[in-house]
């Protein structure tokens, strides 16, 4: 027994230095990638922005199927038939993710209309862009509700059956806001780290489960309608990504089954830089990088 | 050009705020007198909440108790009391073994209101409340806490909403509630009680993770807010302890051989540090250290790095035995109700 927890013990440092070894590797090679030939993929705020770009990836990846979810049906439609023009099959269903009864009764519609869903992408999200007193109680709940409980309903909704057919994967955009929040957007970053947490546990959670994984992908500012009117002070140094980008580096990820992706690859230093500094530190560099007062000009969807 | 003297001053500024970080560190600051002034702990009723009550009783804070069980609330307030009584005694004598009449020293109360701080009427009418018969709130400790104690898969919807509206929406409702008066007087503090949870997920606790990790993700948000709005005079403090022996996550545990570095926290010294970092305005405290450090190599590592360091401490199924245990207690209840 002694003997064991020694070994464990020793073993330990190995392990870590073999896997930074492996993830660096990784990050400069090419690999195995998953066929997605027989897969149905259930988007949801699939209308526009990155959920419209990540429907074509993966249609034009070889997915079988492509579900939208979203709550505007003209969106939904515009991207459906765009997609089902370049040959894949693709359905589309109004539905409004904050809604527990509303998901439940999507997804039952959802299997006997066209299968089981082996790849759920949950990308639908609100920001109103507000700091705390000037925002309205029911927008508050509102975005927890699409961001973060939304997730938790369409999971449970879909997860049974990919643990059971032992093929799955459930990935969630989310923000580098959830690591890093910023004034202006409360609402918003803390249903993202919510979600952040969620999408952990869970992967830590299915780690053992066969065939099923989770990917998470952390963002950057991305230059959608979502975000529309705010406004970063070094352009040049931080440009907004582009949502084509963000969608083929997240299908790459669900392909080679990564647990966390951060867009770009720098905001890894943002997440260092506050795990070690002490607060005013992170005030000064917040201040210096224009996070104070990016949300100002923020004008969104309405 | 400017840009970069911007630049050169940031930098002097960020090493001087670490210089100054180090010697707070060295040279523990004066603690801030919180006598007479008006705090209101959620979920004052147990576990934390009641032992942050005795810290401010002893401190000579007037107290506002909020929970959802009265009776427990009560036996908070009863001991607050006893502490006043206590406190009062010494002085007392003093004076009547010096022979002077002495003016009366100030007299602090404990009030107790019953509710649901996760309906968002009640918040707001209670908070009208206190005003109306305490007075402007001072200290606001964000304290109140649930787990459903479920895998995702097999909890109730309404417990996983549970979860979040009071571990995590109830603050929107308390901080709105108050934080406008302490904007005006540019005068007060919000302590966010959160976890190690809210810092690292485990597996099997999916809801109060994200609750806890919402919880953090606020009070980091609005600490930007009030930093932006320059009101230096209103302080926040997060508090992260690891888990707490108090009974919600009993039956947890980590790895066997790991276990006596890493005990359970007495919530007695959990409490006691939190109280050191509220009164010199430290703005996030984890206990024990080894959590600054855990979140620290999480930030660095790759994620299979950091899998095989939760899997070598055993955190990553460390709640399976408080599910499971959670799970047959309450079996033992259906079997009871059946009989």
């Amino acid at each position: 027994m002694e003997m064991k927890v020694l070994g464990c013990a020793l073993l330990f440092p190995f392990q870590i230095v073999f896997s930074i070894l492996k993830a660096t590797v990784r990050f400069f090679t090419r690999q195995k990638r998953r066929d997605l030939g027989t897969d149905v993929v259930l988007i949801t705020g699939g209308g526009r922005g990155i959920g419209r770009h990540l429907a074509k990836e993966f249609a034009k990846q070889g997915a079988r199927k492509v579900i939208l979810w979203g709550r505007t049906e003209k969106c939904l439609k515009e991207t459906c038939e765009e997609i089902s023009m370049t040959g894949t099959e693709c359905h589309y269903f109004v539905c409004d993710v904050g809604n527990r009864e509303e998901v439940y009764q999507q997804a039952k519609v959802l299997r006997e209309k066209v299968g089981d869903v082996t790849i759920l992408v949950n990308n639908a999200a609100v920001v109103h862009g507000k700091s705390l007193m000037e925002s309205d109680d029911d927008a508050l709940l509102k975005t927890q509700h699409i961001n973060t409980l939304g997730q938790f309903w369409t999971t449970k909704a879909f997860l049974p059956r990919m643990l059971e057919l032992c093929n799955g994967h459930v990935v969630c955009i989310n923000s580098i806001l959830s690591l890093s929040s910023i004034p202006g957007a409360i609402d918003y970053c803390t249903s993202k780290a919510s979600s952040y947490a969620f999408m952990e546990s869970l992967t830590l959670g299915l780690l053992d489960c066969p065939g099923v994984g989770c990917t998470t992908v952390l963002p950057f500012h991305t230059d959608t309608e979502m975000f529309q009117g705010m406004r970063v002070r070094f352009p040049k140094l931080f440009p907004p990504l582009n949502p084509e980008m963000v969608a083929e580096r997240t299908v790459d990820a669900v392909r080679t089954n990564t647990a966390f992706v951060v867009l770009p690859w720098t905001m890894h230093f943002l997440v260092i830089l506050k795990s070690l500094l002490p607060q005013s530190a992170l005030e000064e560099i917040h201040k210096f990088s224009g996070s104070y007062t990016c949300m100002n000009t923020f004008k969104g969807r309405t | 050009m400017n840009i970069f003297v911007e630049f050169f001053l940031v930098m002097l500024k960020v090493c001087w705020a670490i210089v100054m970080a180090g010697f707070k560190w060295l040279i523990r600051p004066k603690e801030k007198s919180v006598a007479g002034q008006v705090c209101v702990i959620t979920g004052a009723g147990g576990g934390l909440g009641r032992l942050f009550a005795k810290e401010f009783a002893r401190r000579r804070a007037t107290l506002v108790l909020w929970d959802i069980n009265s009776h427990s609330n009560e036996e908070t307030a009863e001991m607050v009391r006893q502490i006043y009584r206590e406190q009062d005694n010494p002085m007392s004598k003093e004076g009547a073994v010096g022979g002077v009449e002495e003016v009366p020293p100030f007299q602090p109360q404990v009030y107790t209101y019953v509710l649901d701080v996760g309906k968002r009427e009640s918040v707001y009418s209670t908070a009208e409340k206190v005003r109306r018969e305490v007075g402007e709130v001072d200290l606001l400790i964000n304290n109140a806490g649930v787990v459903s104690g479920h895998h995702l898969l097999e909890c109730p919807d309404e417990l996983i909403e549970r979860t979040m509206v009071v571990n995590c929406h109830a603050h929107f409702w308390t901080t709105k509630a108050f934080l406008p008066k302490m904007l005006e007087m540019n005068h007060g503090h919000i302590v966010t009680v959160a976890s190690s949870l809210g810092l690292f997920s485990t597996a099997g606790v999916e809801d109060y993770c994200a609750s806890k990790f919402g919880a953090i993700g606020f009070h980091e948000s609005l600490s930007h807010e009030i930093q932006a709005s320059e009101k230096d005079g209103i302080k926040m403090t997060l508090v992260c302890p690891y888990l707490v022996d108090t009974g919600m996550f009993r039956g947890c545990r980590i790895r066997k051989e790991i276990e006596p570095f890493l005990p359970p926290l007495r919530p007695e010294f959990c409490v006691k540090q939190a109280m050191r970092a509220i009164l010199t305005d430290q703005p996030m405290i984890c206990t024990p250290r080894i959590v600054y450090m855990v979140n620290f190599m999480k930030s660095i590592l790759p994620f299979e790095a950091i899998v095989c360091m939760y899997r070598f401490l055993g955190a990553d199924k460390c709640m399976y035995p408080f599910l499971a245990q959670r799970k047959e207690a309450m079996n033992n209840n259906e079997a009871k109700n059946g009989i």
